[in-house]
C-alpha cells in the first residue's frame, strides 16, 4: 500500500517536472536541501543522548568528568566497565536483566494470547455480554494506569503477591488495548465464510480458532507482543511500588536505585561509569532489533489512532 | 452470522409476523456458538476482574475509609484532596506542562511528518526510523541520559558559554527554576518520535486520487500538505492529542529520576504525590483518593477534549471541497 502509493506519487512528480522548467527545478532543490538539513537537526537531537550513551560508557569515572562529553576518551574503558557493572554490589544486575526478560516475555505471551482470544470472540460471536463486555474494554481504555498501581499494590498486599513475578506479570496480562485491537483486526481479516465452511466441516469452535483464526491473525499477534514486551519491558511505576526485593527488580527499577545512590554521593562516585553502562546495555538489545520491530510496531499503534476515531 | 442468514430466508410473507425467534434448532447452535464467544473472553474477563475492576472498586471503597481508624468517613478525604495546596499544584503545574510541551511536541511531529511525507524530502525511511528510535528506550533511561546531559559537570558543553565570557556561570538547566522545561524537552524527546509515526502510517492512508487532483489543478506542495493533507488526519491528530494530555497527567518516571540525579523536588506531578502519600506518610486511603480524583481528571479531561473538538470534525469536508 505504502509502495503505491509512493510510486504513483513519483510518476506524478516526473509527469510534472519538464513542464516546470529549470527555474522550478531549482527552487524545488533548495526547498529539498533546506528540509533535509531541517530534517537533520532534529535528527541530531534525536540521536544525541544515544550517541553521548555509547561514547560515555567507554569512560570510567575519572574520564567522565575530565574529557569532553561527546568524544571519546583516549583510553576505552568498555571491558572494565562491564566487568565491574556485572559484578557490582553481588552482581545484582544480571538479575535485573535477567528479570526483565522474564517479566517481557511472560506477561507479553500471556497479553498476546489472552487478548487476541477475547478480541476475536468479541468480532466473530454473538452473545448476551458482547456489547456490555466491549463497553468494559472501552471504558478501561480511558482509565489511566498509574491510577490503579497504588491500589493495585494494597490489594496485592493482603493476599501476599507484592514482591513477587506473577504480582507483576498478572495485572500487566490485562491490556484492554490489546482486546480492541484484536476485535477490530479479526473483525477484518478473519472472514466469516471461511469459519461457517470450518463448521460446516465439524470442527468446533475453538478447534477453528486454533486452525483458522490463529494463522490468519498472527501478524497482529507479532504487533501486540511487540507493545507489550516493550510496554513491560520499559514500565517503572508498577514494578517499583509492587517490588521490595532488590533481585527481583527488572532493570528500571534497579537503575533508578542506582541513581538515587548517586545523590547520596558526591560527584566523582564509583558508581556513575555503571549507571550508564547499564542503561546502555538495557537498550541496546531493542535498539539493535529495532529497524526489524519499526513496521509492526507502527502499524499497532497506528491502528489504535484509527480505531481511536 | 451464519444463524442470522439462515434466520433472513424466512422473511415474513405477505399478512403474517417474522417469528420473533428463529427455529429451535438454529437457535441451539446460535446459543452454542455465543457460549463459545462467551468462553473465548473469559480469561480476559477473569483477569480484568481481578487486577482492573477490583483494585478500582476498592481504591473507591478505601478513599471513603479514615486514614486514622480506617473506619466510614464518607467524603472526608475528598476534602482534604480539595484542600491540598500541594496536589493542585501538581496538576496545575501538568496542565501547563501539557499546554507548552504536548502543543510543541505535536507541531513538531506535525511539521516531520508532513515533511517525510512530501515529495521533497530525501532518506525518507532512514529518518521515520531514527526519529521513532527513543520509543525503544525506558523513560528512566531517557531521564539518566539527560539527566546527566544536562548536568554541568558531565557536560561541558554546558561550560562553554561561560568559558566564552557569555554567562557568569556554567548553564545550570535542571535549576528548580528551570526542571520543569528541562522535563519538557525529556519528554518531547521521547514521544515526538512516536507520535509523528501514527501521522507518517495515517497519511500513508489519505487517497492518492485527491492528492493526484490537486497537483493537477495546480496545487503546490506546501498546498497539499496544510490544506488537504492536514484536514484529513485531524482525526488522528485530535487522537495523538488525547493521548498525550493522559500520558502528561500521569507523568512519573522523568522527573523521580531527575529527583534522583539532581535533586529538583520530588512532589512535581501528581502520581509523584500519590506515591508519597502512600508509601513515605503511610495514609493509604487518602492516597486512593488521590488515585481517584486524578482518573476523574483524566477522564474529564479526554472527554471533554473529545467533545469540544467533536462538533467540527467531519471527515468529508476535505475530500468534498467547499
Amino acid at each position: 500500500m505504502t509502495a503505491t502509493v509512493a510510486r504513483r506519487r513519483s510518476t506524478v512528480a516526473r509527469h510534472r517536472s519538464p513542464a516546470q522548467g529549470s527555474g522550478g527545478h531549482f527552487a524545488q532543490r533548495a526547498k529539498a536541501t533546506v528540509g533535509t538539513a531541517a530534517l537533520l537537526v532534529v535528527a541530531v537531537y534525536v540521536i544525541a543522548p544515544i550517541y553521548w550513551l555509547v561514547v560515555a560508557s567507554s569512560k570510567n569515572a575519572s574520564q567522565l568528568f575530565s574529557t569532553s562529553t561527546f568524544l571519546p576518551p583516549a583510553q576505552l574503558n568498555w571491558v572494565s566497565n562491564l566487568r565491574s557493572l556485572f559484578s557490582y554490589n553481588s552482581g545484582d544486575f544480571k538479575w535485573w536483566f535477567l528479570n526483565s526478560v522474564i517479566y517481557a516475555v511472560t506477561t507479553a505471551t500471556f497479553a498476546t494470547a489472552v487478548s487476541t482470544l477475547a478480541g476475536y470472540g468479541l468480532a466473530k460471536y454473538r452473545f448476551r455480554l458482547r456489547r456490555a463486555v466491549f463497553g468494559l474494554v472501552l471504558g478501561a481504555l480511558l482509565v489511566p494506569a498509574t491510577a490503579l498501581v497504588v491500589p493495585l499494590f494494597l490489594l496485592e498486599h493482603d493476599v501476599h503477591l507484592t514482591n513477587t513475578y506473577q504480582g507483576v506479570i498478572l495485572p500487566l496480562m490485562v491490556y484492554p488495548f490489546g482486546v480492541y485491537f484484536m476485535s477490530i483486526f479479526s473483525a477484518d481479516a478473519v472472514p466469516d465464510t471461511l469459519i461457517d465452511s470450518c463448521r460446516i466441516d465439524g470442527a468446533g469452535e475453538f478447534r477453528t480458532f486454533w486452525r483458522i483464526g490463529r494463522p490468519i491473525l498472527m501478524p497482529g499477534m507479532v504487533t501486540l507482543f511487540l507493545l507489550s514486551f516493550i510496554g513491560t519491558w520499559n514500565n517503572y511505576f508498577l514494578p517499583l511500588v509492587l517490588l521490595g526485593t532488590e533481585t527481583r527488580f527488572p532493570l528500571t527499577v534497579g537503575l533508578g536505585a542506582w541513581a538515587s545512590d548517586l545523590s547520596l554521593a558526591g560527584a566523582g562516585q564509583p558508581l556513575y561509569p555503571e549507571v550508564i553502562i547499564g542503561s546502555l546495555v538495557s537498550v541496546l538489545p531493542m535498539l539493535i532489533l529495532f529497524p526489524f520491530l519499526q513496521k509492526y510496531v507502527a502499524r499497532g499503534l497506528t491502528l489504535g489512532a484509527i480505531a481511536g476515531e | 452470522m451464519a444463524a442470522q442468514s439462515v434466520g433472513a430466508t424466512t422473511l415474513p410473507g405477505p399478512g403474517t409476523l417474522a417469528p420473533r425467534r428463529p427455529p429451535r434448532p438454529q437457535r441451539q447452535l446460535r446459543v452454542k456458538q455465543g457460549r463459545a464467544g462467551l468462553g473465548m473472553t473469559a480469561p480476559f474477563l477473569a483477569l480484568f476482574a481481578m487486577f482492573f475492576v477490583a483494585p478500582l472498586i476498592y481504591s473507591i471503597v478505601l478513599s471513603l475509609r479514615s486514614p486514622l481508624t480506617n473506619a466510614f468517613t464518607g467524603l472526608l478525604n475528598y476534602r482534604t484532596v480539595f484542600s491540598n495546596g500541594e496536589y493542585w499544584s501538581g496538576v496545575v503545574r501538568m496542565g501547563y506542562f501539557g499546554a507548552v510541551q504536548v502543543t510543541v511536541m505535536i507541531g513538531l511531529a506535525i511539521i516531520l511528518a508532513l515533511f517525510l511525507d512530501s515529495p521533497y524530502c530525501r532518506g525518507r525511511k532512514f529518518f521515520a526510523l531514527v526519529y521513532f528510535l527513543p520509543y525503544a528506550v525506558p523513560g528512566v533511561i531517557a531521564a539518566i541520559q539527560w539527566g546527566f546531559l544536562l548536568e554541568p559537570d558531565l557536560d561541558s558543553a554546558l561550560n562553554v558559554p561561560h568559558r566564552l565570557g557569555l554567562a557568569a556561570g556554567p548553564m545550570t538547566p535542571l535549576d528548580y527554576r528551570l526542571s520543569l522545561y528541562a522535563i519538557m524537552l525529556i519528554v518531547t524527546w521521547e514521544f515526538t518520535g512516536y507520535n509523528m509515526t501514527i501521522l507518517l502510517t495515517s497519511l500513508t492512508n489519505v487517497p492518492h486520487q485527491v492528492l493526484e487532483a490537486a497537483k493537477v489543478d495546480g496545487c503546490s506542495e506546501l498546498a497539499i500538505a496544510t490544506r488537504i493533507k492536514l484536514p484529513l488526519i485531524r482525526r488522528t491528530i485530535v487522537f495523538i492529542v488525547i493521548l498525550s494530555v493522559i500520558g502528561t497527567l500521569q507523568l512519573f518516571n522523568e522527573p523521580v529520576i531527575l529527583n534522583e540525579i539532581a535533586s529538583i523536588g520530588n512532589s512535581f506531578t501528581p502520581n509523584q504525590i500519590i506515591y508519597n502519600t502512600a508509601f513515605s506518610f503511610g495514609n493509604e486511603q487518602l492516597a486512593a483518593a488521590q488515585s481517584v480524583v486524578l482518573a476523574v481528571i483524566t477522564i474529564v479531561a479526554t472527554v471533554a477534549f473529545f467533545g469540544l473538538v467533536r462538533r467540527k470534525m467531519d471527515p468529508f469536508s476535505a475530500t468534498r471541497g467547499r
